[in-house]
């Protein structure tokens, strides 16, 4: 069956089983920044934007997500640009592994939107679907009250991001770690 | 090998080392350290070294670019998928497999068993460990003889993980069950089930008696603790102590791609703490040469010892070998929990003679350690009992540590962060608050009164097995540690809650890890110059989400002399980095860091030397900084750029300026962490809330603050998850029975006490820059810093992880009645 999506920005279409959750088509289809962690919709390393609201793409029925807006992580912003939820993340070391981390950002993302100045415990509880076994979570729950600073309560634009396979990094050394802003000219 | 020869376990002590003369030891471990002059630098004299620039990997992981194992898939258009068939009995023998269906099931394209060609039959250790192993080779990669619910017996590839799945579910397998052992002390008898026969194991680990289902007995001693017991002046005090089965709970599973290159070389890219030792024991076990194995680490996401192992890599080659398809092993959660690795709940006894005035005359551990179905790590684990928590009372002037390290039908153990020390930190910290309360003694003082410092030999850590040999102490920060954490916690002014039946409390807890296994590492690095004066560094160090990358590149810029932004890190790949022992033992900073700054060293000896030849001045009155070579006589200076171009492009002659480095060592310096608890038990329920921890942290010089603070931050949760969560168990048949995060007591953002992390700089002048160890000290010390603050708040102790309102509120009725 084909799904269809207004994926970060842009209309597409893909095919997929009928057994295939809306993840399996993300990651079938280029977009690995979701992250397969259990399948049970217990871990939120899979958290995307669905229509607006943080949702864990494992147990979202690919058939359900047709025609809905989604929003990835590769529709925020990019290694030279990023969005400001990103910028606190990686302005407040908060982040070690990485692999939780897309999701733990659009989940931030949508706290965001919906709670723009949230207070401390606020912040714990709206993290809570969302799993991080390296930081203990207090420099993710830094970087998120400031990034509610930098937001400023304005509204979250998506920029329409690139799938992974248009990015320089995927080859056959994709494996080490290649920086894209190397150079020096992004930091 | 001699089968019945335990091995030498390659530098981590096993057995009792007597004690070698003191003038020798004056000049094997002196105090005063030859370090290189830049080795000291003052704050203010530091570019980058303890400074906070960006981790090098966070802008691609923020964005999603970074690709884990998983994510490189589509990378492969013949990609086939693995499932594996596992035991459903806890001990027995499969007698008949039947494959036929599996086998003619669309889409699957091999169905291996224990006999398949590609299937190796030699018997291996999981353990990622140095050569040979310390561990024993007891297991193999698919196994008719099963020893726990979830041991491997076949394997599918197929076109998709469904048809994979229902291939696994197609093959029919009859079992011999045998009478199976759960509990390690009923295992530790003679009339147990066993799971070995003599002959099922090579590569013994000493101390094995298989007969009882021991794979390994250690000792150490330092005086003679029985004299100590026998004075009249002394209090003998006996506690024990239970530690849990906690999961590594790593976010990204175990994961494997494994395929053969155009070279017909096998590579795989995998999920791995330990690269090189990977391809070394794929390459014994499969009978195919170490060059032509290429073991390639992407992104991890996390390991904590869990992937310090060759977990699942077999499986996926065995399944490429015999389909000529890249295949792929993604472990599922539940296997996470049921076939991966944990840490060995054990059983701890401690005891000590102590004067009535607070001097400790002897301390004694006794450890009884459940490695599950195999003995992966379970020697050097156990050795850590004692070989980490007893050295940290250097005073105390007879000690005693003894293990025995058994098997149970349940899933094996490995390698977990604090690597026995956890379990050897709580019980020797929860008995020396149980000691002081008795004898009416402050807790701190008699602490204090027999912790380590500089100056010291340690002759403990080298007798008691695990990771430790003799050593000096050069960098000890306790004093600063105990000082800011009780300033923090607010140690010496708590106010107690208005209403009568809420009581706060504060417990105290003190650490002392290892940086590196002593004697048994190595690391190395090379680095090369581009023509525009930025540098690609090659090192085999392993970073797993630690931020070792951004060490390495923040310590060759100090040494280099140029902004962290010109150095690209290029990191574990056996086929393109220099050896490296792997991720574990707290080594990476220290070890590959010494590498990287030899090799940083050396660039810079050479960029000096072109800088002299273009400014026409002497190499010694040449310094380097921001990227510049300078004369500190005539004020010249010269590009790092510009000797770039030169060095290469150069009319008269050429050089491609490569700088080398290969570093091991003897010393393992200890990180020291104080930690404090402050909790509010309710005494009705034995509700508690934990109100803070905070753990002041003397790692030397941290290289990355913030990447120190969240080392702390996040290994002190892992210790808050060992007091208060169940980890994973198993019911009566052998099944575990936590199958999902849900199961799992994994605490959430909004479940997590709030962390105080400090960091309390010392030199250590045999680390990079001056800096040792932080992951692991601060995993071991909240079970007992809780436990004592629970003590202190309404005065009961438990000794048995984990902490449950219900334990306390037990204990409170039976001191009530």
């Amino acid at each position: 069956m084909n799904i269809e999506l207004e994926l970060n920005g842009q209309s597409r279409t893909f095919e997929a089983k009928k057994t295939d959750s809306l993840l399996d088509v993300l990651r079938q289809n280029g977009y690995t920044g979701a992250k397969r962690g259990c399948d049970t919709g217990a871990c939120g390393f899979c958290t995307v934007l669905v229509d607006g609201e943080a949702r864990n793409s494992c147990v979202v029925p690919a058939s359900k997500a047709s025609g809905a807006e989604v929003t990835t992580i590769e529709g925020l912003g990019t290694q030279r640009d990023l969005h400001p939820v990103q910028r606190a993340f990686v302005d407040s070391t908060a982040l070690q592994c990485g692999f939780c981390i897309p999701g733990m950002i659009l989940r931030s993302v949508a706290l965001l939107e919906e709670n723009p100045d949230p207070s401390k415990a606020e912040v714990r509880k709206g993290l809570s679907d969302n799993l991080c076994r390296c930081t203990g979570y207090k420099k993710i729950v830094e970087a998120v009250l400031d990034a509610s600073d930098r937001i400023d309560g304005a509204g979250v634009a998506a920029d329409g991001g690139t799938r992974v396979e248009n990015r320089t990094t995927v080859g056959e050394d994709a494996g080490g770690t290649t920086s894209d802003c190397a150079g020096g000219d992004c930091r | 090998m001699s089968e019945d020869e335990p091995v030498s376990d390659g530098g981590t002590a096993s057995e009792p080392v007597p004690k070698t003369e003191t003038v020798e030891t004056e000049e094997e471990h002196p105090l005063e350290w030859d370090e290189p002059d830049n080795n000291d630098l003052a704050p203010e004299e530091r570019s980058s070294v303890s400074k906070r620039p960006e981790k090098q990997d966070d802008r691609k992981l923020v964005t999603g670019d970074a690709t884990f194992t998983a994510d490189q898939a589509r990378r492969f258009p013949q990609l086939v998928h693995a499932k594996v068939l596992r035991s459903e009995i806890p001990n027995g023998r499969v007698v008949d497999i039947d494959t036929t269906d599996a086998e003619a099931m669309d889409g699957v394209h091999a169905v291996l068993t224990p006999d398949s060609p590609t299937v190796p039959d030699g018997k291996y250790t999981s353990a990622g460990q140095s050569y040979p192993e310390p561990s024993p080779w007891d297991m193999q990669v698919l196994t008719d003889r099963v020893r726990y619910v979830g041991d491997p017996i076949a394997a599918v590839a197929a076109e998709d993980t469904e048809t994979a799945a229902a291939a696994v579910e197609a093959i029919d397998v009859d079992y011999e069950e045998y009478d199976y052992v759960l509990d390690p002390e009923v295992a530790f008898s003679e009339d147990a089930p066993q799971l070995f026969g003599d002959d099922d194991v090579e590569n013994k680990i000493v101390g094995h008696d298989y007969s009882r289902n021991r794979m390994s007995h250690i000792e150490g001693r330092l005086g003679d603790v029985e004299e100590a017991y026998d004075r009249e002046d002394v209090h003998v005090h006996e506690t024990s102590w239970e530690t849990i089965r906690q999961s590594h709970a790593n976010v990204e599973p175990h994961t494997t791609i494994a395929y053969t290159d155009e070279d017909d070389r096998q590579v795989l890219i995998t999920s791995t703490q330990v690269p090189n030792h990977t391809r070394r024991q794929l390459a014994h076990l499969f009978d195919i040469p170490i060059r032509d194995i290429r073991v390639k680490k992407p992104r991890v996401g996390g390991g904590f010892g869990g992937k310090q192992a060759m977990v699942v890599e077999p499986i996926p080659l065995a399944l490429t070998l015999a389909t000529d398809r890249p295949v792929m092993y993604e472990a599922t959660r539940e296997e996470e929990f049921y076939a991966m690795r944990s840490r060995h709940p054990m059983q701890v006894r401690a005891r000590s003679a102590v004067t009535e005035d607070g001097t400790i005359e002897a301390l004694e551990l006794y450890a009884l350690s459940n490695t599950g179905a195999y003995g992966s790590h379970g020697m050097t684990v156990a050795g850590n009992v004692g070989a980490k928590p007893l050295p940290l009372y250097s005073k105390v002037p007879r000690i005693h540590f003894e293990a025995d390290i058994v098997h149970t039908n349940v899933p094996q153990t490995g390698a977990m962060r604090g690597y026995g020390a956890p379990q050897g930190t709580l019980a020797l910290e929860g008995h020396l608050d149980e000691v002081a309360r008795d004898l009416d003694l402050d807790p701190i003082e008699i602490r204090q009164d027999h912790y380590m410092e500089i100056g010291d030999l340690d002759e403990i850590a080298g007798m008691m097995g695990g990771e430790g040999a003799e050593r000096r102490i050069r960098s000890c920060g306790l004093d600063e540690c105990v000082k800011r954490g009780k300033e923090a916690i607010g140690w010496d002014d708590i106010d107690q809650p208005e209403a009568d039946h809420l009581h706060r409390g504060i417990g105290v807890a003190l650490s002392a890890q290892g940086t590196g296994v002593a004697g048994d590492e190595l690391g190395a690095a090379q680095i090369m110059m581009n023509e525009d004066g930025s540098f690609h560094l090659q090192v085999g160090g392993v970073d797993i989400g630690t931020g070792a990358d951004t060490a390495f590149v923040q310590i060759a810029a100090e040494e280099l002399g140029c902004d962290e932004r010109a150095i690209i890190p290029k990191t574990s790949d056996t086929d393109n980095t220099p050896f490296d022992y792997g991720a574990y033992a707290s080594s990476t900073t220290y070890i590959s860091g010494r590498a990287v700054k030899k090799a940083a060293s050396d660039a810079r000896d050479r960029i000096l030397e072109w800088a002299s030849r273009m400014l026409e001045e002497p190499v010694d009155a040449l310094e380097t900084e921001s990227g510049e070579v300078y004369s500190t006589v005539s004020g010249d200076s010269v590009t790092f750029e510009e000797i770039g171009y030169e060095s290469v492009y150069g009319d008269e002659t050429r050089e491609h300026i490569l700088g080398k480095g290969s570093f091991s060592t003897e010393e393992s310096p200890p990180p020291f962490a104080a930690q404090f608890a402050d909790v509010t038990v309710d005494e009705r329920t034995g509700e508690f809330e934990v109100n803070k921890l905070v753990v002041a942290v003397d790692c030397g010089v941290a290289i990355n603050p913030g990447m120190a603070e969240g080392q702390i931050e996040g290994a002190n949760h892992m210790g808050y998850e060992m007091a208060v969560t169940e980890g994973i168990t198993v019911d009566e048949d052998g099944h575990v029975e936590v199958e999902s995060y849900d199961d799992y007591g994994f605490r959430t953002a909004s479940e997590s006490p709030p962390i105080e992390s400090i960091l309390v700089e010392t030199h250590e002048p045999t680390g990079p820059f001056g800096a040792k160890s932080v992951a692991e000290v601060p995993t071991n010390t909240v079970p007992p810093a809780l436990s004592n603050a629970i003590r202190e708040a309404v005065g009961v102790r438990i000794t048995e992880m984990p902490i449950t309102a219900e334990k306390i509120r037990t204990k409170l009725d039976d001191t009530t009645t």
